[in-house]
């Protein structure tokens, strides 16, 4: 059923070292990239993979209809009973409010109603502002025994999460099915079942720390490594250059957010919210990684 | 409430910092337990990355010292290596060596002081009564320059190209070089096979002197020639093979093969009187000259070199044993046998120690010669280097090296070299039965690297 819908295709092609799987999946570039053997094993795993992808694009983007992501956000102030996996992720997402001391919230994603980060000068006013801040704040939803009430006018998100989750329930789906090393990279948050047979290590391209920097290369066996981050997305007035980073409690951009921070980490979930969370920490982004010894990349 | 004094609202502030940075530190161990939840999984195999750095910077100061005087070389190197995507590198280096002091020119000791000509032929220098004759006018600078260039060929391949030159005032060297390497059986293998060609001119201060000539008095050029090359060809083949996850060996065969000018322009022979052993007088001439014979050596114009090298490494919880093993045997009847160990012992995360052992020995040349017997026939080669003697050297020291808190790395490494060799008994005439024949030698070599990349 998922893989019905229009443009949803795979390519496979020869890679360097074995073969490239490509399809499009939550406004992404995904590719998954098999170590050698046949091509009968890259293209089960191929389609192993954008099954996957597409089912959760499915079940949680917020565009479409019908999902539970829809259900949540047209409650009008109802319960929701959700699945487990739903249940999970708002576990997760819960925790992420917690640790973050409010600033990620899956609740936030109506602030860009007003915020449109495009390049131009177009700040909304304060009253825009406080207008929607009134339906933000995961602090407002009852989340217990499985069932979610949100307040009416209130809308989740899930997108902070899902590529990386995605990612990771792909590589370990892929894992599973073939002893051939992969990595699922999807639009740049990426992950490998382990290390590849044909070299060293899977060799990944960066963005260099510093805006005129060189890209850097690295070298993965094993693990993850996700960007959070997009320096083409601000706003510039007077001066000052708002990130498209939103801090959920002021509904205003955090300030001197990073304009992109790249993470290593055991799993592409770990490695997205910890850029997430970097972020997050606008000018102490840098020592907030530095005390995760965690490699990684922030650039200004 | 009492106004809070300062000093508590300080510790107050203080805690509150630290408590922050451990909170920050704890979001690693929350957002692990969170994710482990959401994926339902248990044990996750920890991340393994690292980044590749694009330039490696790699720099030595090394003193060497011989003791009594004699070489002292204070060499600066660097190594630059820019790497680019796909395994692709550049490596450039330079070396500058400033040489002083003074060698065995070849001469054997007398009981009465001895004068020389300079090799310049312009002036001339005199040693003093039973003193081993050094040429003290050893002095040169040497720039060498090395470019290599090395990328994948192909899945398994690697392939590796380079040039060198190096210039000193009375040498220069040209030299191409290439090999290949395969791996094989997972990478457990490696085949390798190169080559490095080099093209040598000699430019000897004053000019090079025919061979078996005699030292002449100052201003007396008639027996200098002009300039001289030589080349030298050195192929070498060699496997190495994975052979557990602690012991790695290898085993190299290499062959070279020198044509052309292989005398040391400025070595000589005491031509000696077949009874005493003692040097032929001489009267050198009213600007100064030599006081006895000497002839400017003679060695054949070609010599091919085979080399049979052994080397195990052995990697034990961050400990690594390295031991290797080298054979080589020559034409000039050179046979030598090298023993080099190494022991790696880290000292916690970022320091380690090195102990180092070799032990070199090698029987003389064919020709090796300590003096030229008068009354016998002159052989077709003869020379006195003590170097192509029969000699044992051992080298004994420690290397100490440490991560700076930029992660680069430096180190220090003092060694002891000690050189003693022999002249065969049957070489030895008349008074020489007497005398410390063979140039023995001690010396000390400080080297300080430090490498970082970025």
């Amino acid at each position: 059923m998922a893989t019905a819908r229009p443009g949803r295709q795979v390519r496979l092609v020869a890679a360097e070292q074995g073969w490239a799987g490509r399809f499009q999946a939550m406004g992404s570039p995904c590719e998954v990239l098999v170590d050698g053997g046949s091509k009968a094993n890259a293209a089960a795993l191929t389609a192993l993979v954008s099954a996957e992808a597409w089912r959760i694009e499915d079940k949680f983007s917020r565009y479409l209809d019908g999902n539970i992501i829809h259900s949540i956000n047209t409650a009008a102030g109802k319960p929701v009973e959700v699945d487990t996996e739903t249940g999970n992720l708002l576990d997760f997402a819960a925790t992420l409010f917690e640790i973050s001391d409010g600033r990620f919230d899956i609740s936030s994603g109506v602030l860009r109603a007003v915020w449109t980060f495009d390049g131009s000068d177009r700040i909304p006013s304060q009253e825009a502002i406080d207008a929607v801040l009134d339906r933000v704040g995961w602090q407002r939803a009852a989340w217990s025994g499985g069932c979610l009430t949100l307040e009416p006018g209130m809308e989740i998100d899930l997108g902070g999460i899902g590529k990386e989750y995605a990612v990771d329930r792909c590589t370990s789906l892929a894992g599973d099915a073939s002893a051939i090393p992969a990595m699922i990279n999807f639009g740049g948050d990426l992950a490998v079942t382990g290390p590849p047979r044909s070299r060293s290590a899977w060799k990944v391209g960066i963005e260099g720390p510093a805006a005129d920097s060189a890209d850097r290369l690295v070298k993965l066996r094993q693990g993850a490594l996700a960007t959070s981050g997009d320096a083409r997305r601000f706003l510039l007035r007077d001066g000052v250059r708002y990130s498209h980073i939103l801090d959920p409690t002021t509904g205003w951009p955090i300030p001197d957010a990073p304009s992109s921070v790249t993470v290593a980490a055991d799993t592409c979930t770990q490695a997205g919210m910890m850029s997430t969370l970097a972020m997050l920490k606008g000018p102490d982004a840098e020592s907030f990684l530095a005390a995760q010894e965690l490699l990684s990349w922030c650039r200004r | 409430m009492a106004a809070v004094p300062s000093a508590a609202a300080d510790v107050g502030v203080t805690d509150m910092t630290a408590s922050a940075r451990k909170n920050e530190r704890s979001v690693t161990a929350t957002l692990a337990a969170a994710t482990c939840a959401l994926l339902g999984t248990t044990a996750v195999t920890p991340v393994d990355a690292r980044e590749e750095p694009k330039w490696d910077f790699n720099t030595s100061l090394l003193y060497y010292g011989e003791d009594e005087g004699r070489v002292m070389d204070a060499s600066f190197k660097s190594i630059i290596r820019r790497l680019f995507a796909d395994d692709r590198s550049l490596t450039l280096g330079l070396t500058v060596d400033a040489l002083t002091g003074a060698t065995p020119s070849g001469a054997i000791r007398q009981d009465g002081p001895q004068s020389f000509t300079r090799p310049s032929g312009s002036s001339a220098y005199t040693e003093r009564a039973g003193e081993l004759p050094l040429d003290d006018t050893f002095k040169d600078t040497r720039v060498a320059l090395t470019a290599g260039w090395q990328q994948p060929a192909g899945e398994m391949g690697l392939l590796s190209v380079g040039l060198s030159a190096s210039k000193e005032y009375d040498y220069l060297h040209t030299g191409v070089n290439a090999s290949y390497a395969h791996d094989f059986n997972n990478r457990n293998t490696t085949v390798s096979a190169g080559f490095a060609f080099a093209s040598d001119s000699i430019e000897p201060v004053g000019g090079a002197p025919a061979p078996f000539t005699s030292m002449l008095d100052v201003g007396d050029t008639s027996n200098r020639a002009g300039d001289q090359d030589k080349d030298v060809l050195d192929v070498v083949f060699g496997v190495s093979q994975v052979l557990s996850k602690n012991l790695l060996v290898q085993v190299n065969y290499s062959l070279s093969q020198s044509d052309g000018y292989l005398n040391n322009p400025y070595k000589v022979l005491s031509v000696v009187d077949g009874i005493t052993g003692d040097t032929l007088p001489r009267t050198p001439g009213i600007n100064g000259g030599p006081s006895g014979e000497f002839l400017f050596e003679s060695r054949p114009d070609e010599r091919t070199q085979h080399s049979l090298y052994t080397q195990a490494k052995y990697f034990m919880n961050g400990k690594v044993l390295d031991a290797s093993y080298r054979y080589m045997t020559d034409d000039w009847e050179i046979d030598s046998h090298t023993l080099d160990v190494r022991y790696r012992w880290p000292l916690g995360e970022t320091r380690y120690i090195e102990p180092h052992l070799r032990y070199y020995t090698q029987t003389e040349a064919e020709f090796y010669r300590l003096s030229i017997d008068d009354s016998a026939p002159l052989p077709q080669f003869a020379s006195a280097d003590y170097r192509l003697g029969n000699f044992d050297a051992i080298t004994a020291g420690v290397k100490y090296g440490w991560k700076t808190r930029n992660d680069n790395d430096m180190s220090i490494r003092v060694e002891w070299y000690t050189q003693s060799g022999t002249v065969p008994t049957q070489q030895l005439i008349g008074n020489q039965v007497l005398r410390d024949n063979y140039p023995d030698l001690n010396a000390l070599i400080v080297q300080f690297s430090y490498r970082f990349s970025r």
